[in-house]
């Protein structure tokens, strides 16, 4: 009998930095990226107009610069919504550009499985 | 205690005053009838000046210090005027020498005929965004007289005025303290281009309801370009290019930046927020929606009592008197928009 609220949703090795997979959990679309060793599970919906967030562009983007200058960064820790381009950094959680944050979830590795979990106020 | 100040007035300049500033070649360029770029030609049936704008003696009001300050300033208790040149449609020429020459013959012809007029005069020194170059020389000529209160442009141009040509003009403007402001009526002249993003209007009316076009795409160049990013003491005055558009353009600009901030990442907060601390607008011509409460709504949706100032586009025939507008305005907004700001931004003094 599992804790209560915590899921399997994958073998760690399915899961190598820098990969990402969409899981079904409960009725819920959940996105885990593996963020330089640690992994991240997020609920699947953008906060903005509840769009499939988790399969937007995962990569780096333009850190604040002068006026003309581009400078790259932050590198696999942002994911854009592939609905309106809204940028979360996925460590934090939070919107590069907006109050409302990703939602996400605890996740722990045992046995060389991942579990999230779901239970009722788990908050990453 | 209430005062008014114009920010917006033009006046009628001699052409003999000119030639009396201009170096040759262009004294006997402009002696043989040739001053730069025309308009599009579209006709306004009411004339540009208002007919009505004469001395009892049947002179023109605006031809002269003393009139201008006895017709206008006396008139309508003005504490003060801003003078806006509109030889500045001249910046459209495509020659750029002669368009920096003519701009600095008009501001002598202001500087000696009118500011030693009358106390209530302070006045927008042209430049022509023809060669930047140029203009920041004249701006750092001429910025630090005490009359000289703001740069003027004409808000034709070939690029939005947020692009890294003009830098220059705002990097002068910015260290001699000085505003940087636009005035329609250009649009089509020179090298301006088509007079709206729709090509050429059909008429005076069409082209001229189409003048808050110019004004949006430059207010979003400049933002968008960082210009108040790299000029965080600049600010830039939108003369009579209408209000109520301002709002929605705002909000699209913030909604745009939560999309493609990575494109513009020197926008570190909203670019609405921004435009606000930096760009102001006068009144003049106030829309006049048939329910007056949807302009007081227009007016909550921005920061009024710091971004609008009152203007009157003396004497031309789209003006707007002081006391028209005052019943238009809301009764809180009445000091900020009537002298306050304007009192703070020209560093008029106030008794």
């Amino acid at each position: 009998m599992p804790e209560r609220g915590l899921y399997a949703v994958a073998p760690l090795d399915e899961l190598p930095p820098g990969s990402r997979k969409i899981v079904d959990v409960d009725g819920r679309s959940i996105g885990l990226f593996n963020v330089q060793g640690r992994i991240i599970a997020v609920l699947n919906v953008c906060p903005h107009e509840l769009a499939p967030v988790c399969l937007g562009r995962w990569s780096g983007t333009t850190t604040p610069a002068p006026p003309g200058q581009f400078h790259w960064g932050r590198e696999g820790e942002i994911l854009r919504c592939p609905w309106h381009g809204w940028e979360f950094d996925l460590p934090s959680g939070d919107c590069l550009t907006d109050r409302r944050r990703l939602r996400r979830f605890p996740t722990r590795v045992a046995d060389g499985q991942v579990f999230v979990d779901l239970s009722p106020g788990a908050r990453a | 205690m209430g005062m008014i100040v114009d920010t917006d007035v033009h006046c009628g300049v001699s052409k003999q005053r000119m030639l009396d500033f201009l170096p040759e070649p262009w004294r006997t360029r402009v002696a043989d009838g040739s001053d730069g770029p025309g308009h599009l030609g579209y006709w306004n049936p009411n004339g540009v000046n208002r007919r009505d704008a004469v001395t009892p003696d049947g002179r023109r009001i605006e031809g002269d210090p003393q009139t201008l300050a006895q017709y206008h300033f006396d008139h309508y208790n003005i504490d003060f005027g801003i003078l806006n040149a509109g030889g500045v449609h001249v910046g459209l020429s495509p020659e750029p020498d002669f368009a920096a020459a003519y701009c600095s013959a008009m501001n002598d012809v202001y500087v000696n005929d009118w500011l030693t007029a009358d106390e209530r005069f302070r006045y927008s020194m042209i430049v022509s965004p023809a060669d930047p170059a140029l203009a920041a020389d004249e701006i750092h000529r001429l910025g630090d007289h005490p009359g000289v209160v703001q740069v003027l442009m004409p808000s034709g141009a070939q690029y939005g005025y947020g692009h890294r040509f003009y830098h220059p003009i705002y990097e002068a403007a910015e260290t001699r303290g000085l505003p940087v402001a636009i005035h329609p009526g250009s649009e089509g002249r020179g090298v301006s281009g088509a007079p709206s993003s729709a090509g050429y209007p059909g008429s005076y009316f069409e082209w001229h309801s189409n003048l808050v076009g110019s004004y949006i795409a430059h207010m979003i160049s400049l933002v968008a370009e960082g210009v108040f990013i790299k000029y965080p003491g600049l600010k830039f005055v939108l003369i009579e290019g209408g209000v109520s558009w301002l709002p929605p353009v705002l909000w699209r600009l913030d909604k745009n930046w939560k999309s493609l901030r990575m494109t513009v990442p020197w926008l570190e907060r909203p670019p609405g927020e921004i435009a606000c601390e930096h760009i102001l607008l006068t009144t003049q011509p106030i829309e006049e929606p048939d329910n007056i409460a949807h302009l007081h709504a227009m007016l909550g949706m921005f920061p009024a009592d710091r971004m609008l100032m009152f203007s009157t586009d003396f004497p031309h025939w789209d003006g707007d008197t002081p006391d028209f507008a005052l019943r238009l305005l809301p009764a809180d907004l009445r000091d900020a928009v009537m002298w306050e700001t304007a009192c703070r931004l020209y560093r008029l003094p106030v008794p």
